[in-house]
C-alpha cells in the first residue's frame, strides 16, 4: 500500500510540474477565487487545529495553570487527535507575548512533557498580538523552504499570571526622544480612545458591535459549535471563596457573557477617559488560552492519511503609525487579497481579533466588509483574547466554521501593538 | 517528411546516433511520463522509411537518453526512478548496467564528446553527477539545489559543463578547479536578468524568474551558449561577460520550450521544440549579414536575432530534437506527445 501511494504521489508531482512549465508567464497563472480551490501537492495543508477554553485571566478556570502547562495541554490533544507519529514534527514555533525570555525554555520542556520526542525542536516568538499567527506562518514558510517537513504552529499566553508592567523593560533616553518611538510605550486602552474620537466612531455603535459579539458566541456556545475546536483540561483550581485547591475539567470559554445587549453595556462606566467610549464592556477581554495547528504539505499528510482541514494560502505584515495600532488589518488584509487575486467579496468569513470594538469595527467599515461576514462565532470582546494564543487560535474557529458552514475562504487577521497589523488567508476543505 | 509512431509511448527525447547517420534513438514513455513503463527505440532510417531495430523496455518512464561517444552500439538512458542505465543494442532485453544514485526523476544524461570516458546526468533532487562507464559509483556529485533539467558538457573541454535548473539560474563548473566547498562551480548566471540598456533604446522591463528546462552549447563559439525554458524566451550568453545578460533574446514560442539545441554545421542557427507544439529554427543575429535588419517588431527581442522557419506538424507538445551530424546540414528528427518521431529538413521550412 505505502509504495502505491508513494507512485500515485510521483505522478501527482510529475503532473504539476508539467503543468507549472504550461503556466508560462505571470499573465497565465490562474488567479481568482476558483485558483484558490485547486489542490497541489506542495500546498501547506492544515491537518489539525484546536485550542484550550478561553478563560476569565485572574478568575477563570486556568488562574492557578502556568502558561507552558497550557501549551503542554494543547500539544497532547494535538498529538491524540491527530495521531501524528511526533518524531516526524521537526520544528514547532510557539507565540506568546508576556513570557520573561518568550518562554522558550519552558515550551520546550512542555513539548517534551507532552510526548514530543528531544528530536523535535521548539521556538517562541514575539510579535506582540498576532504571535499566534506569525508562528503557524514560519512553520508553513519553513516546509515551503524545505527546512522541514512537518511543524506545530501554536500560541499561548497566561495572562493570569504574567500580564503587568514587567513586560517591557523602560525605554532608554534615546528612544524616549524620538517621538513616533515614544508612542510605543501609549497604552492600548488610551491609542484606542484617541482613534475611536479621531475616527469618529461612537459609544453607541461600538457597543452595539460588542453586544452581537457576545450574542454571537452566546448562541455558538449554546449550539456546541466551540466543541470541535475546543480540548478539554484537566487543571489545578483554587476555590477563591474557600481557598481549597481541586481539580476541575476546562471546557467551555467561561468569559460569554449571556444576555448582553446594547442596553445593558450603555450602562457601564468608560475605562480610560471621563467622556470616552471604551470600556470593559467594548474591549477585549483578558485571559488564558493556547491553541495549537498542524501543518504539513498536501503530498506528506495524503502519505500519512492524515485529514486536511484546509490549506493556508499567503500571509501579510503591514507597518501602521503607533498610534493607530487599531488599522492593521485595514492595512494588511487588502495586500493578502491583491497576492491571491481577490476581492473582499470572494471571502467567506473574515476572523478579525476584536481587541476593541472601536478599532475592529472601523476596519470592518474601512474594508467595506458585509458584518455578517465578521467573527460568526463572536470574538475576543465575549471570549477573550490571550495575546500570544489568538492567532492561532482564530485558525481552529475559523476552518471549523467554514467546514460547518459549507464555505470555502477565510481570513483572519489582528492588528498588533505598537502599530502593525497581519493578515493570513485560508481555504477550507 | 518521414515519420515513425511509438504506439502508446509519449516522447521525451531523439538523438541521432554519433556513429551512423541512419540511426536514431528514441526515449518515450508510457501515459506522458506520468506513471507507468519506458520504451527505448533504435530506428532504422531505410529506403522504405523508418524501420525498428529494437527496443528495450523499462519499469518507469524514461525522459532522456545519450549515445555513447565510445562505443557504437551503447546509449544511455535516464529514468523516472532515479535510474540511469547502459544498454547494448547487440544485446536483448536487459540493460548492462545501471547505476541507481539519484532520489528522484532523472531529467537529462549526456556523453563526455571530448573525453569520451565520462558522462553526465542531472535530476529533480537537485544534483549533477558525473560517472564513469566502468565504475560502479558516481565520481562526482555537484548540487545545485533545483530541479535540474538540463546539463550539458563543454563540445571543446572535457572538463567544463553547465547546468540549467528551475531557479532560473545557468551553472558552470569546471572539474579542474580544487574541490571545494564551491563544488567545481565557477560561475553562476541569473538567466533572468535582463539584458543592459542600450543608447536609444528604453531600459529592458524586469523580468521575473522562471523554470530553465534545457541549453546547449554552441558548437563553435566555445563560450556561447542558449537557454529556454518556461518563460517561452531562448537567450544566449557569452560567459566571458556573465554580468553582461543575455547577447540575444529569441522570443515567438507561444509556451515553455522544451529542447533547444545548436546546429552542428551553422554557427548561429538553433533548432528548439516547444509545449506550443512546434519545433523552430532561429539564428540568434551572430552571422555575417544574418542581425540588424529590418524593423524590431517584438519588444523583448534582443541582438538581431529572429525566426527563420517553424515545423508544425506535431499535434502534441513537441518535446525532443536533435540534428543530424551527416550529410547535407538541416536534417533534424523531432518526438512529441503525440507518440510521433519526425525527421525533416530544417532548409524545407526556412523562410529565406
Amino acid at each position: 500500500m505505502a509504495n502505491q501511494a508513494g507512485k500515485r504521489s510521483a505522478a501527482q508531482d510529475r503532473l504539476s510540474q508539467v503543468s507549472n512549465h504550461l503556466r508560462s508567464s505571470e499573465a497565465d497563472i490562474p488567479r481568482g477565487r476558483e485558483a484558490l480551490f485547486e489542490k497541489h501537492p506542495d500546498d501547506i495543508v492544515v491537518t489539525c487545529a484546536l485550542r484550550t477554553a478561553i478563560t476569565k485571566g485572574g478568575r477563570g478556570g486556568f488562574k492557578d495553570t502556568a502558561a507552558a502547562d497550557l501549551l503542554h495541554g494543547a500539544f497532547k490533544a494535538l498529538l491524540e487527535r491527530s495521531k501524528i507519529d511526533p518524531a516526524l514534527v521537526e520544528d514547532i514555533a510557539v507565540g506568546c507575548v508576556l513570557a520573561p525570555g518568550g518562554g522558550a525554555t519552558e515550551y520546550r520542556a512542555a513539548a517534551i512533557a507532552a510526548g514530543f520526542p528531544v528530536t523535535s525542536a521548539v521556538k517562541s516568538l514575539n510579535r506582540q498580538c498576532s504571535s499566534g499567527l506569525q508562528a503557524c506562518v514560519d512553520i508553513a514558510n519553513a516546509i515551503t523552504a524545505g527546512m522541514i517537513e512537518i511543524g506545530v504552529g501554536a500560541g499561548v499566553e497566561s495572562m493570569s499570571s504574567q500580564y503587568g508592567p514587567q513586560a517591557v523593560t523602560e525605554f532608554s533616553d534615546l528612544l524616549n526622544s524620538v517621538p513616533e518611538s515614544k508612542n510605543c510605550t501609549v497604552p492600548m486602552g488610551v491609542l484606542s480612545e484617541k482613534m475611536a474620537k479621531e475616527k469618529k466612531i461612537a459609544r453607541n455603535r461600538q457597543d452595539a458591535f460588542a453586544a452581537s459579539s457576545f450574542q454571537k458566541a452566546e448562541a455558538a456556545q449554546k449550539a456546541g459549535l466551540f466543541d470541535e475546536e475546543i480540548a478539554a483540561l484537566k487543571v489545578k483550581y483554587t476555590d477563591p471563596k474557600t481557598d481549597e485547591e481541586k481539580e476541575i475539567t476546562v471546557s467551555k470559554d467561561d468569559g460569554v457573557r449571556p444576555g448582553m445587549t446594547p442596553e445593558s453595556l450603555a450602562k457601564i462606566k468608560a475605562a480610560f477617559s471621563k467622556d470616552g467610549s471604551i470600556h470593559a464592556g467594548n474591549a477585549s477581554q483578558i485571559s488564558d488560552g493556547a491553541a495549537a495547528v498542524l501543518l504539513m504539505k498536501r503530498s506528506t499528510a495524503l502519505r500519512l492519511n492524515q485529514p486536511i482541514l484546509g490549506k493556508y494560502v499567503t500571509a501579510t505584515v503591514a507597518g501602521v503609525p503607533p498610534l493607530l495600532m487599531g488599522v492593521g488589518p485595514a492595512a494588511a488584509i487588502p495586500p493578502a487579497l491583491k497576492r491571491v487575486g481577490i476581492t473582499v467579496d470572494d471571502v467567506d468569513i473574515f476572523e478579525i481579533n476584536e481587541a476593541f470594538a472601536s478599532q475592529c469595527l472601523f476596519c470592518v467599515e474601512q474594508l467595506g466588509i458585509d458584518a455578517k461576514k465578521v467573527n460568526p462565532k463572536g470574538g475576543a470582546i465575549a471570549f477573550g483574547h490571550p495575546l500570544g494564543c489568538t492567532g492561532a487560535r482564530q485558525i481552529s474557529t475559523l476552518l471549523y466554521e467554514l467546514r460547518r458552514t459549507g464555505k470555502r475562504v477565510g481570513v483572519s487577521s489582528m492588528c498588533v501593538g505598537t502599530g502593525m497589523g497581519m493578515a493570513a488567508v485560508w481555504v477550507a476543505e | 517528411m518521414l515519420e515513425f509512431r511509438t504506439h502508446g509511448y509519449n516522447g521525451y527525447s531523439v538523438k541521432y546516433s554519433p556513429f551512423f547517420d541512419s540511426r536514431i534513438a528514441v526515449a518515450a514513455s508510457a501515459n506522458f511520463g506520468l506513471v507507468g513503463n519506458g520504451r527505448l527505440y533504435i530506428l532504422n532510417l531505410t529506403a522504405d522509411g523508418i524501420k525498428p531495430e529494437k527496443w528495450f523496455d523499462t519499469q518507469d518512464s524514461l525522459f532522456d537518453l545519450a549515445w555513447s561517444e565510445a562505443h557504437e552500439n551503447q546509449l544511455l538512458t535516464a529514468s523516472g526512478d532515479g535510474s540511469i542505465k547502459l544498454f547494448d543494442i547487440s544485446l536483448s532485453e536487459f540493460p548492462i548496467a545501471n547505476w541507481s544514485e539519484h532520489a528522484r526523476e532523472v531529467f537529462c544524461v549526456q556523453w563526455n564528446l571530448v573525453g569520451k570516458d565520462s558522462f553526465l546526468s542531472s535530476s529533480w533532487d537537485g544534483c549533477i553527477k558525473i560517472w564513469n562507464p566502468h565504475m560502479p559509483a558516481s565520481i562526482a556529485t555537484l548540487p545545485t539545489h533545483s530541479c535540474t533539467y538540463s546539463a550539458q558538457f563543454s563540445p571543446h573541454s572535457p572538463n567544463i559543463l553547465s547546468a540549467v535548473s528551475s531557479d532560473s539560474h545557468m551553472r558552470i563548473f569546471d572539474l579542474r578547479t580544487p574541490a571545494s566547498a564551491s563544488n567545481h562551480l565557477t560561475l553562476s548566471i541569473p538567466i533572468h536578468t535582463p539584458p543592459k540598456a542600450q543608447p536609444g533604446a528604453p531600459p529592458a522591463v524586469g523580468i521575473p524568474p522562471s523554470e530553465a528546462l534545457t541549453h546547449d552549447w554552441n558548437k563553435y563559439r566555445e563560450t556561447v551558449l542558449a537557454t529556454a525554458g518556461v518563460d517561452r524566451l531562448i537567450r544566449t550568453f557569452d560567459i566571458r561577460a556573465p554580468g553582461q545578460g543575455p547577447v540575444a533574446i529569441l522570443p515567438g514560442h507561444e509556451y515553455a520550450v522544451r529542447r533547444l539545441t545548436w546546429s552542428p554545421h551553422l554557427s548561429d542557427v538553433l533548432l528548439s521544440a516547444s509545449y506550443d507544439m512546434t519545433c523552430r529554427v532561429w539564428t540568434d543575429g551572430s552571422a555575417v549579414g544574418v542581425g540588424a535588419q529590418g524593423v524590431k517588431t517584438d519588444p523583448m527581442a534582443l541582438g538581431g536575432g529572429r525566426e527563420l522557419g517553424r515545423m508544425g506538424r506535431h499535434t502534441e507538445f513537441a518535446t525532443g530534437v536533435d540534428w543530424c551530424l551527416f550529410g547535407a546540414e538541416g536534417w533534424c528528427a523531432s518526438c512529441g506527445w503525440d507518440e510521433r518521431l519526425l525527421v525533416w529538413d530544417a532548409r524545407a521550412i526556412m523562410t529565406s
